[in-house]
């Protein structure tokens, strides 16, 4: 008995298979269900014909099927009449461009800053908008760098004045972190930075950079490697490898300079890194005492760390620019490249 | 300082093979740049920064390595004694300016035969890039070389009286140095003088008049330690950087001109006949005291983040020629050696203990971080404004913060100066700009070189005046520049041709984007870069803080652009304040709104902002929106009118509108249409 029902079932589900338009589904339909000499009409119509006591069972399997049957039979003629009407609608031609939205470009070198302000950002730093035209006593004095100082050399400077100067470098944020916050400090600074070099492939009157300044108590230089390591990782490559070397700033004590493994040959040697398998990134160093003392942070009692960095040059070395004019040209073919 | 192998032997055992050296010197601070083979043996190039000075010189490079590798130093042979029982000439050294020139030592050789020097040393200075002379002068630029401390040597017979005066040049003097330049003096800078006038230039260079010469047979040796500051400032001023200048401004080794007169008198007698003939003379007016610092372990140790042993400090400090004498625990009192002019606190002596201890060997950690991140006030407000920019079809752009003369005649400052450089680079980076405008258009123009003629550009920075007091003033500015090409444009629509309405609309679309305070864009007297045609003011709460418009076609015409650029120059610093809006949530209606569309006909004289504020001002509360649909110029309209349509959209929050009140409302608003302006429905 239950193996008729799972038979009708059997050949309902083959009767629909086939049936692959709306009117094949009626067809089906019209078999199973019609009210005279439907299937299941038919196969009612035995019941009469059974024990009594196997009736109930049967008439209760027959309903069964025949909500089954009629609930797939809707199914199938809901699914065929959506594609039938969607047939109907004019086909588009999706290889045709859409219709297209102007979307501009962010410059290079200000999607980069935002890329090292978040990162500084979530390592707790305060970012601080400066000048470009500066003092005097914010650019050098104040660095450990007073007049008359060999290391200004280094700097060509565009003066207004006797004491007012176009920033040199962003490590303006020392001094102006240190007057205007308490430690611990974590302060940032990004801008442009001007010095007197001619436009060449290599060199710009303006540029771009980041300078960094830790203070606190107990502020080591392990700690300015570990900040930086993250910094860098960040910027540049997770694998990336950083060495500091001895190196001369007035404004920090001990001096280093920054390399990372060649970005390019990855250690191994190239035309990029001088054959040396490191790049020189940055200037790092804690604090000079003499610009702690100038700044009224007591140095006994305080250390801290400084770094710069030229954006430009990270932007150059990330993108494989040839030639640092070409930031500055604002020629769209370019700028449409980032 | 390029630095040959073969001479450098002369003062010690090298350690091993070149490629090796090279890292140690550059992780000990000193960077080889290159090594290049001059006349058969390896050249090195190496970068020395300018707090060592004591490291121009092949003896101190060989300390630097004697120091890395345990090597031991010799210093090369000196004239064992620098006197004559019988002094053969009489001549005289008065310092008479002891702060500039705190000692100077003479020495005068006579029998002296000018002529080549031997080929060995000739070689070694061309190695070292410098151009052999005759014996007399290459001796001291070779013991130059060799430590560091200039030398100079003067032809004695030129001298008169045998005088040799230290002291500064009265202003409005002048001389003509060695390399035949009439130099004007100041009376801030030191010269050594004669019997009767100007010889040199302390420290800088000497003069033509007393110059070694073939026929030259008395030499007076000089020797002597200037004032750094007074070298640098000289030599500035004058525009002469010399091999002198450069190590006596970074400071020379002021106990180094004792062993430099022997060593260079040493070379005189072998090399080039020269007998004592007047003795050495030391002036020497107040002796310097050698540097001395504390230094405590621990906080070498606090800095470093590293525990360093007392007995690597001690030997550290030794190498380098440090004498440091114990003071108590973790603690000494270390003498500077003389030659280390960078020694001066503590911290300085850190450096040292760090570099031998190695930077690489210093482990990175991590600082406790006591502080919440914070961006700049406007970082949000600028990176917002750039954000939605490029949204709106519009790239970014960073020009030089510097303009010429060119750019503020066409652009002038409405009030204020430019501020001038006083030592640009060229004209055209004389100042810096004032405006943004100047920097979009060569921008642009350079693109149209390129043929890309459809420009859609911005930029966000800082603007630079001179106020009338001085004052300078920096303010953050956004402009923006739209020209060329068609807006909205694609396969199956031509677009419209971009023009002031489209500038108007990325406004209006950038300040609804900041959240900016009510604002409007209403007709102004226009600076004179736009055109009167089209320009306008952006006012935020009764305050100008933009123009915007078409340029003006004469200088379209100036620049060649054949092509309408349309500009508007925002003062984002001073809209600031007026962006980022607080947000308060309206409930949303309940009832729908219903729309009615009006067509009206008008003079050309009405403008769309007039019909619009008197509209607004009948007080309508139940009017949500008004928009303009339409704009219709064209043969259906008497001249000189124009159509327009205008959808009012209306809404009341308390219940459903019935046709009646929509129907009062519209009336109401016709009514003032055609009463005001003449209005008449189509």
């Amino acid at each position: 008995m239950s193996g008729s029902f799972e038979e009708l079932r059997r050949q309902f589900e083959e009767d629909l298979v086939h049936a692959s338009s709306l009117d094949h589904v009626k067809l089906v339909r019209d078999k199973w269900l019609a009210r005279e000499n439907g299937i299941i009409t038919g196969e009612m119509r035995r019941l009469r014909d059974l024990p009594k006591e196997e009736r109930p069972a049967f008439g209760q399997e027959m309903n069964r099927l025949r909500a089954l049957v009629e609930s797939r039979i809707e199914e199938s003629r809901a699914a065929l009449q959506a594609s039938e009407v969607s047939k109907s609608r004019k086909r588009a031609d999706v290889t045709r461009p859409g219709y297209p939205h102007a979307l501009g470009t962010l410059h290079p070198i200000r999607q980069l800053q935002e890329e090292i302000e978040g990162i500084f950002v979530s390592l707790g730093f305060t970012v601080l908008d400066l000048p470009e035209v500066e003092l005097d006593y914010y650019n050098f004095e104040a660095l450990n760098m007073p007049r008359n100082h060999p290391a200004r050399d280094a700097q060509d400077t565009f003066y207004f004045d006797e004491n007012l100067l176009l920033r040199t470098h962003c490590s303006t944020v020392q001094v102006h972190a240190m007057e205007s916050m308490k430690p611990p400090i974590r302060a940032v600074s990004l801008g442009k930075v001007y010095r007197r070099d001619p436009f060449d492939a290599t060199h710009s009157p303006m540029f771009n950079q980041v300078d960094v300044l830790v203070v606190d108590a107990g502020i080591t230089m392990g700690d300015l490697k570990g900040t930086l390591e993250i910094f860098l990782k960040r910027v540049f490559h997770p694998d990336i490898k950083m060495r500091l070397r001895p190196g001369f700033f007035p404004f920090v004590e001990p001096g280093a300079e920054v390399d990372i493994s060649c970005i390019f040959c990855l250690g191994s040697g190239c035309r990029i890194c001088k054959q040396s398998g490191w790049i020189e990134i940055l200037g790092a160093g804690m604090v000079h005492p003499n610009v702690l003392r100038i700044s009224g942070v007591d140095d006994a009692k305080y250390s801290g760390f400084a770094w710069g960095m030229g954006i430009d040059r990270v932007a150059i070395l990330k993108y494989g620019v040839d030639d640092i004019r070409l930031f500055f040209e604002n020629d769209l073919r370019f700028l449409n490249q980032f | 300082m390029k630095i040959s192998i073969e001479w450098l032997r002369e003062y010690l055992d090298l350690p091993e093979s070149l490629e090796q050296l090279r890292p140690s010197l550059t992780m000990a601070g000193h960077v080889v740049e290159s090594i290049t083979e001059v006349a058969g043996t390896p050249v090195l190039e190496v970068e020395i920064t300018s707090n060592r000075p004591d490291c121009l010189s092949y003896l101190g490079i060989a300390r630097e390595i004697a120091a890395l590798y345990g090597k031991k130093i010799r210093s090369g042979r000196t004239a064992k004694s620098m006197r004559v029982r019988k002094e053969r000439v009489a001549y005289s050294i008065d310092i008479r300016d002891r702060d500039l020139c705190p000692r100077y030592i003479g020495l005068v050789l006579d029998g002296i035969r000018v002529g080549s020097s031997p080929d060995w040393m000739q070689r070694r200075l061309e190695a070292s890039g410098m151009r052999p002379v005759n014996n007399i002068v290459d001796i001291t630029n070779y013991v130059l070389l060799e430590r560091g401390h200039p030398l100079h040597a003067f032809d004695f017979d030129k001298l008169h009286e045998g005088k040799i005066i230290v002291s500064r040049a009265c202003s409005g003097q002048k001389m003509v140095t060695l390399d035949g330049v009439e130099r004007d003096l100041d009376s801030e800078m030191l010269l050594i003088n004669d019997g009767a006038g100007p010889v040199a230039i302390a420290g800088v260079m000497g003069g033509r008049d007393s110059e070694i010469s073939d026929a030259t047979t008395r030499v007076l040796l000089e020797c002597a330690y200037f004032q750094p500051a007074s070298i640098r400032r000289t030599s500035k001023k004058l525009g002469l950087s010399t091999e002198a200048s450069y190590r006596f401004e970074r400071g020379a080794d002021w106990d180094g001109p004792p062993a430099a007169v022997a060593r260079t008198c040493y070379w005189m007698q072998e090399l080039a006949g020269g007998r004592i003939a007047g003795s050495v003379q030391d002036v020497y007016p107040a002796a310097i005291a050698p540097v001395q610092i504390s230094f405590s372990r621990g906080r070498a140790e606090t800095l470093l983040g590293v525990s360093l042993a007392p007995e690597f400090v001690e030997s550290t400090l030794k190498c380098l020629h440090f004498r440091p004498v114990r003071k108590g625990k973790g603690k000494w009192l270390v003498q500077c050696p003389s030659y280390r002019a960078d020694m001066e606190l503590e911290a300085d002596l850190i450096e040292e203990i760090a570099r031998f201890y190695g930077y690489q060997n210093i482990p990175a950690t991590i600082p406790a971080c006591k502080s919440a991140g914070q961006s700049s006030a406007v970082h949000p407000m600028e990176q917002a404004a750039r954000n939605i920019m490029r949204g709106l079809g519009f790239s970014e752009i960073m020009s030089l913060s510097f303009a010429g003369v060119q750019d503020h005649r066409r652009f002038p400052l409405s009030d204020g100066l430019p501020l001038e450089i006083r030592n640009p680079l060229t004209e055209e980076t004389q100042f810096l700009r004032a405006s943004l405008a100047p920097g979009l258009v060569k921008a642009v123009k350079h693109n149209f070189n390129y043929n890309q003629r459809q420009v859609r550009i911005f930029e966000i920075a800082k603007i630079f005046r001179r106020s009338a007091d001085g004052a300078v003033s920096e303010r953050n500015a956004l402009a923006m520049i739209g020209t060329g090409g068609s807006t909205g444009r694609n396969w199956r629509n031509p677009g419209a041709e971009y023009d002031f309405y489209h500038l108007k609309g990325t406004v209006m679309a950038l300040l609804a984007g900041l959240r900016c305070a009510p604002h409007e864009v209403v007709p102004a007297p226009a600076p004179s870069w736009l055109n009167e045609a089209s320009s306008a003011a952006l006012m935020v709460a009764g305050k100008c803080l933009g123009v915007l418009g078409a340029m003006h076609p004469a200088l379209e015409e100036e620049f060649k652009l054949k092509q309408t650029m349309y500009i508007a120059e925002i003062d984002f610093q001073g809209l600031c304040p007026y962006l980022f809006s607080p947000i308060q949530f309206k409930p949303l209606p309940r009832f729908p709104s219903v729309e009615r569309d009006l067509s009206i006909v008008v003079s050309r004289e009405v403008s769309y902002g007039a019909l619009r504020l008197a509209i607004l001002g009948l007080g309508v509360g139940e009017l949500a929106a008004l928009e303009l649909m339409d704009v219709y110029e064209g043969d259906q309209i008497p001249a000189g009118k124009l159509g327009m349509t205008l959808r009012l959209t209306f809404l009341d929050r308390e219940g459903t509108l019935v046709v009646d009140r929509v129907q009062s409302f519209s009336d109401t608003i016709i009514s003032l249409l055609q009463n005001s302006f003449g209005a008449e429905l189509r």
